[in-house]
């Protein structure tokens, strides 16, 4: 059963190069680019207007943004590598220096945040996972070594008890933040990974990149429970909707799918752009529709919603 | 092809009064400090220090990538110094002097490997001679060329050009079948381009000299065109060469040749590619008369070999190492060409793609692609026509 989703405006050319990353909370969107600024979103409204544009946030542009649960805190990678930190209040960002001041020299490519937005787990372009304490001036409370290859995602799981890392030679790492060990190892892919993602009731991780595919493990036991295929080019980036129904993947080609859970097959595709989809997310549900926005190399956001009746 | 180390050119022309003056100042001061008591003497040479890198700008007029408007800053060396380093350098910087007085008598030109190897235990490197003839033009406030140093030929060219001198034809490459080492351009010489339609850059020797065997430049959908190589980096001939073709397409009535750069998609490839265009952040000052600044991007991106995945063999595409990693940082934070604000978004963009991606692509994958570089050349000129 294939479902639709209408094109719902967009926030056209947001940013003067391509959008890396997309970040979402109850009533905005927040992106990143190769330019220096954060521009902020309002969600609620139809038009999507520019509600803030944090300027020279990161010089020489920002590749990862990542929000906690409540979207209070945004944590921020850039291209020359430091992470900063910002914090929200009655829908305003503003830099947290403190925290930014703690985080100095904290070494991270990748980067995800805890629903609770205390913890911030981090893998380093040599592939190491490190997790800071944000509650604790940000002490590195766990490194993690893997055997040491590019670690280009990452993701917490939303019970906050797994990491998962992917890596550029195809593995895939799950970490207890408990015992920080692991508990089995992954068969991982053949080509890079991309994009790694906990479902919402943490059971099911996906994974994806340049084989095209996206993998799906039983979280609690590393077995593969299924391969999606249908992309035709390297997949960016992997969303899961707020119930765990469906998944959202982008990738190279400008394509953007969208998988059912419980059929495990595709039920919509769009391409707007031949442009690389860098970043693909699911927004709040509105009433009982839900809907995505995407961004990439086309230096736009685009807002989607679910055809109803 | 071996060198001949002194070139017996005369110099008709062109011989700039300052650089004597410079140097008999310089070399009479030195024997007037010499005369004094050792307690007074006060023997150094001032060099007027090039601009850092660092602090540079787009020039809007003249689209090159030059010095900010800043307070110069010098450099004493004195002998004996306070280091023997400091009064090795004084010797050095003494000896060129001395080397260049007798070739700027003599009508000679020299080349800085020329110098070098006149004493290469006392120079120790060829870049402590490059960089102190280079500093020596800076403080004169001459090019290279008026202190009689010219640089080795480096650069490649094919295809069909004229350099006309004075009113005779010197070189016509209609008749010239192979490639060859590019032309030394004098000041007043005028380059005829009008045959072509498109002038193509090529970073890499081997790319050139794989579509040279082919006449690519006599055979291209887009038609007649000229190609050339600096070999990497270029240097100041190729570069010269490259601004007086750019010169007379600016100049002909008819529409003027498109010229391209081909090179890797990796963060060499690119500064390179920005050296063509904008100029070197080595030698800030030359860049005005050298930049090209109607250089348009052919390629390599990352993003042509992702989407032609017919050619995608496991080696096709390379890991960026740790130091591309760091080049590509470097190139972000430090230079105009690659700011946000600056004249190349896509460049800019280009060099984050490939941080993000990790990845990086040569030219020589394009080899194995559909009609093979030759193919693939014709269809991008297609598109940018």
């Amino acid at each position: 059963m294939s479902k639709q989703y209408l094109s719902r405006g967009s926030a056209d050319n947001a940013h003067i190069v391509d959008i890396f990353s997309l970040a979402i909370t109850d009533k905005q969107i927040l992106s990143t680019s190769g330019a220096s600024s954060i521009k902020v979103h309002s969600t609620t409204d139809a038009d999507f207007p520019l509600v803030q544009s944090i300027d020279g946030a990161h010089t020489i542009g920002c590749h990862h943004i990542v929000i906690n649960g409540n979207g209070s805190r945004a944590i921020t990678a850039g291209f020359d590598g430091e992470i900063k930190a910002w914090s929200c209040q009655d829908g305003h960002w503003t830099a947290d220096r403190k925290l930014t001041a703690d985080l100095t020299g904290a070494d991270a490519w990748a980067i995800a945040i805890s629903e609770d937005g205390q913890y911030l787990a981090g893998v380093t372009q040599e592939g190491r996972i490190n997790v800071w304490d944000l509650s604790a001036d940000g002490t590195r409370i766990r490194d993690h070594e893997t055997k040491g290859n590019f670690g280009t995602c990452i993701d917490l799981s939303p019970d906050g008890r797994l990491i998962a890392s992917g890596h550029e030679d195809g593995a895939v790492y799950i970490f207890s933040t408990e015992t920080g060990r692991m508990p089995f190892s992954l068969l991982g892919l053949v080509n890079p990974v991309r994009a790694v993602a906990f479902s919402p009731r943490s059971k099911i991780l996906a994974a994806a990149g340049d084989s095209k595919v996206i993998v799906l493990y039983d979280a609690s036991s590393g077995e593969q429970i299924a391969n999606l295929a249908g992309h035709s080019a390297w997949i960016l980036s992997l969303s899961w909707s707020d119930t765990g129904e469906y998944l959202l993947s982008s990738s190279f080609d400008g394509k953007v799918k969208v998988w059912s859970m419980e059929t495990k097959a595709c039920v919509a595709t769009h391409s707007e752009t031949d442009k690389a989809v860098w970043s693909a997310k699911w927004l709040p549900k509105v009433g009982k529709t839900e809907g995505f926005a995407t961004a990439g190399a086309n230096r736009s956001i685009a807002f989607y919603r679910e055809a109803t009746g | 092809m071996a060198e001949p180390t002194i070139h017996n050119l005369e110099i008709v022309d062109g011989r700039d009064p300052s650089v004597q003056g410079f140097i008999d100042s310089t070399l009479a001061a030195l024997i007037h400090e010499l005369s004094r008591s050792p307690a007074e003497a006060n023997i150094s040479i001032t060099l007027k220090r090039r601009a850092s890198p660092i602090a540079c700008i787009i020039n809007p007029t003249t689209g090159a990538l030059e010095a900010s408007p800043r307070i110069d800053t010098y450099r004493k060396y004195s002998w004996p110094g306070k280091t023997a380093h400091e009064a090795w350098k004084f010797t050095v910087i003494l000896r060129i002097l001395a080397i260049l007085d007798q070739a700027i008598r003599t009508g000679q030109l020299i080349s800085k490997r020329d110098i070098y190897y006149i004493d290469p235990e006392f120079f120790r490197m060829q870049c402590i001679v490059d960089r102190i003839v280079d500093d020596l033009a800076y403080t004169i406030g001459v090019n290279r060329t008026a202190l009689n140093v010219e640089a080795a030929a480096k650069g490649l060219v094919t295809g069909d050009f004229r350099l006309i001198r004075g009113s005779h034809i010197l070189i016509d490459a209609q008749s010239v079948t192979e490639d060859s080492l590019i032309p030394r351009i004098e000041d007043g010489d005028e380059i005829d381009i009008s045959r072509v339609r498109w002038v193509l850059v090529i970073e890499k020797e081997a790319v050139f000299h794989r579509l040279a065997r082919i006449s690519y430049h006599t055979r291209a959908l887009a038609g007649e065109g000229i190609m050339v190589t600096g070999k990497g980096y270029p240097d100041f001939m190729t570069r010269t060469f490259l601004r007086a073709m750019s010169d007379s397409a600016t100049n002909q009535s008819r529409p003027p040749p498109r010229f391209y750069a081909l090179a890797d998609g990796d963060p060499h490839g690119m500064a390179i590619m920005s050296t063509y265009k904008y100029g070197s952040a080595a030698h800030l000052h030359q860049n005005a008369r050298l930049s090209v600044p109607r250089l348009q991007w052919l390629g390599l991106r990352v993003s042509d070999i992702i989407a032609v995945p017919e050619v995608l063999g496991d080696t096709a595409l390379l890991s960026l190492t740790m130091r591309d990693r760091k080049k590509i940082m470097a190139m972000l934070r430090n230079s105009p060409v690659w700011a946000s604000d600056g004249p190349e978004p896509e460049w800019r963009a280009e060099l984050q793609r490939m941080l993000v991606l990790n990845l990086k692509a040569e030219i020589e994958i394009l080899y194995g692609c559909q009609g093979g570089l030759e193919g693939w050349i014709n269809r991008r000129m297609f598109r940018q026509e």
